[in-house]
């Protein structure tokens, strides 16, 4: 519990220093409201797909599928949308159907993935990367490559839409990271997930059922991008299988940096949510600054090597002298306190 | 216990594979006009050449207990820079081309391995991040442009043309390209470094079991940094190869395809991801596979559209099978008792 509030405190300084130097630094660009929405509204698509990928860490796997997921899940949603007309059932019922088509494709996905892993034992990576291709091919199939478009309007005003000035897709993500927390924490599935990663024998060995907790990490990794596609087709109202495919790397770095254990057994929704908080203001300073999609993603990769590498000191103890120097201060006041 | 020679044969993944070779190209060479024809089997090994070397690079990866998905990214750094510079510096020379991108393939490879040992960061988080350092570095410092044919230096395209066993058919000159020489001779240095060596029986036995390699005298981190350089090593060569063949340089080719196929090629091939296990004549194998299905599912009538899923169909159901047959022999050798456990 410490180490996890100690990650917890470091990223949660880590958010407040990159807004307080985004806000010194640029306050009239930065502190604008419609620079915030535009924020909020652009985080939760890939941010949902982070939580997948840290419920995969979690269980000690991973899932590579998720951006594919999102492309085929948000393409069957596209091609029901852009019949609204010919379907003639009307604009709120064609958009219930396509959001529910969108869940149950991603669902099934998730069933998929989950019985791959669980039941053929094939490691989650190999499945995933498997899968991914799969995926994504039926994509490209049903679409043949090219983009879908002419959705409702009432589809494309949900992401587009404030509730008290706070944009739709985050209010989502909010909802979402609360259910994700109580999950993890509250309930007996997320405990067990957790046992699972920590080590799979003894889980078997303490009587529950491996396959059954895997299958529904997995189908709840899967509904996650299936929402990620809805919040993105509505978003930018359109949509083409290879949408959402540089996301991957992002998630994978997001679930890390937010103090998830990539071997299993260990993970903080609230870290990995202050460390997609912590990103978006980074993305949007770098695009202030006028750098390159190229350069973020160069940014990316040396922060996932720069996390990984002050956990390695950290875990060997390295990292300890220069804190508990740091940390003598408070340390002095406990005992004179009690 | 002696087994007889058929049972013996039953039980080698490469038996299937070969087996599934041979029933694709009997459909093949039934459903098509021209798949049994010496131009085109020529010019699908020509073609499959660079996967087959990437593949070799992977297969090394995997065996040591590790795993490098930043070879795409390697391959294509070695590539778009030799072709920069020797365009910059109006240098000519094939051998400069191999020895520029094979620099870079080395250098980047024993990074990979320095994040590797020094940092004990699993090799799929490290690869994975260093994959966009890479391709970021050389899409933002080095460019975005396109090379097209006019501007390809002349010794790469004459490269490209070389061959051996010249003979002159009715649809003109035919030979065993370069490329299918080159990728011969990666296949024989790699066989006699994992077969013949020392250095190759440690790769084996610190993908098997690190720590009991490492007890045995194996040299760990030595043995995972010519891992990994070795895997840059191949991605550099692999580089050239596809510029030679395609004869256009752009830097994000490779990237958005090799992944995939080569990870495909080598789990196909029987060779285990937990690592210690796998037989070079399967990863070939397996490249076989995939390239005989890249290249001829659109002559059976599969628009091109479907290509990706039905190639991650294989995979799929490839690697399912891969895995429930290893299980299922592991099991009869003892080796796996509670076969339920994650």
């Amino acid at each position: 519990m410490t180490t996890k509030r100690a990650t917890n405190v470091t990223l949660f300084i880590a958010f407040a220093l990159v807004a307080l130097i985004m806000t010194i630094a640029m306050p009239e660009r930065f502190l604008r409201l419609i620079n915030l929405q535009n924020m909020m509204r652009n985080l939760p698509e890939y941010a949902l797909l982070a939580f997948g990928i840290m419920l995969a860490m979690t269980v000690g796997g991973i899932d590579l599928s998720g951006v594919s997921v999102l492309s085929l899940s948000g393409v069957v949603a596209g091609m029901i949308l852009s019949r609204h007309q010919e379907l003639g059932m009307g604009p709120w019922m064609t958009i219930i159907l396509a959001m529910s088509a969108a869940i149950v494709v991603a669902a099934m996905c998730g069933v998929i993935n989950g019985a791959i892993v669980s039941i053929a034992g094939v490691p989650a990576i190999i499945a995933t990367l498997g899968t991914n291709g799969l995926y994504l091919g039926i994509a490209m199939g049903l679409t043949g490559g090219s983009g879908l478009g002419n959705f409702p309007l009432q589809y494309i005003r949900i992401a587009n839409g404030n509730v008290l000035g706070i944009p739709i897709p985050f209010i989502v993500f909010v909802v979402v990271a609360i259910l994700l927390g109580f999950l993890m924490e509250r309930t007996s599935l997320g405990f067990q997930m957790r046992m699972l990663g920590a080590s799979p024998v003894a889980a078997r060995f303490s009587g529950m059922n491996n396959r059954v907790i895997l299958i529904k990490t997995f189908v709840i990794i899967a509904v996650l991008a299936g929402i990620s596609a809805i919040l993105l087709t509505s978003k930018v109202a359109t949509m083409r299988p290879n949408f959402g495919q540089q996301y991957m790397l992002l998630a994978v770095l997001l679930s890390v940096l937010g103090g998830t254990n990539p071997d299993g057994g260990f993970s903080s929704v609230l870290g990995v949510s202050l460390a997609i908080l912590t990103l978006q203001i980074i993305a949007t300073g770098s695009t202030f600054l006028g750098f390159t999609p190229f350069f973020r993603n160069f940014l990316y990769g040396v922060m996932l090597l720069g996390v990984m590498i002050i956990q390695f000191y950290r875990e060997t103890g390295q990292l300890a002298g220069v804190m508990r120097r740091f940390r003598q201060p408070f340390a002095r006041k406990k005992p004179a306190a009690t | 216990m002696k087994t007889s020679f058929p049972k013996a044969l039953l039980a080698r993944h490469e038996t299937y594979l070969a087996l599934i070779i041979i029933l694709f190209s009997i459909v093949l060479a039934n459903a098509t006009t021209g798949f049994l024809t010496a131009g085109n089997l020529l010019s699908v090994m020509r073609g499959g050449a660079g996967l087959g070397i990437l593949s070799l690079a992977f297969f090394v990866a995997l065996v040591s207990g590790g795993i490098d998905i930043s070879f795409p990214a390697i391959a294509i750094s070695g590539q778009y820079i030799a072709i920069r510079a020797m365009l910059a510096f109006g240098i000519n020379s094939i051998w400069a081309a191999f020895g520029i991108s094979i620099a870079i393939g080395i250098a980047y490879g024993l990074f990979n391995a320095f994040l590797i040992t020094k940092f004990k960061i699993p090799s799929m988080i490290a690869t994975l991040a260093t994959f966009n350092l890479y391709h970021g570095a050389l899409l933002e410092f080095v460019g975005t442009e396109a090379v097209n044919v006019g501007r390809i230096p002349t010794s790469i395209t004459e490269f490209g043309r070389m061959a051996i066993f010249r003979f002159e058919t009715e649809q003109g000159p035919l030979g065993l390209s370069i490329f299918v020489v080159v990728w011969g001779a990666a296949i024989a240095a790699t066989w006699f470094i994992m077969r013949r060596t020392m250095l190759g029986r440690g790769i084996y036995a610190i993908g098997g079991d690190a720590e009991g390699a490492k007890r045995a005298g194996f040299r760990v981190t030595r043995i995972r940094y010519f891992v990994y350089g070795y895997v840059g090593f191949l991605s550099g060569i692999m580089g050239i190869i596809h510029v030679s063949l395609i004869r256009f340089a752009q830097p994000n080719n490779i990237v958005d395809t090799a992944l995939l196929r080569v990870i495909a090629a080598v789990i196909l091939g029987g060779t285990a991801i937990t690592g210690g296990r796998g037989t070079i004549t399967g990863t070939t194998l397996g490249v076989i596979i995939i390239i005989l299905l890249d290249r001829h599912l659109i002559m059976l009538g599969i628009p091109s559209a479907w290509t990706e899923f039905f190639i991650g169909i294989v995979i799929v159901v490839g690697v399912i099978a891969t895995h429930l047959r290893m299980k299922i022999s592991r099991v009869r050798r003892g080796e796996l008792v509670v076969d339920r456990a994650h």
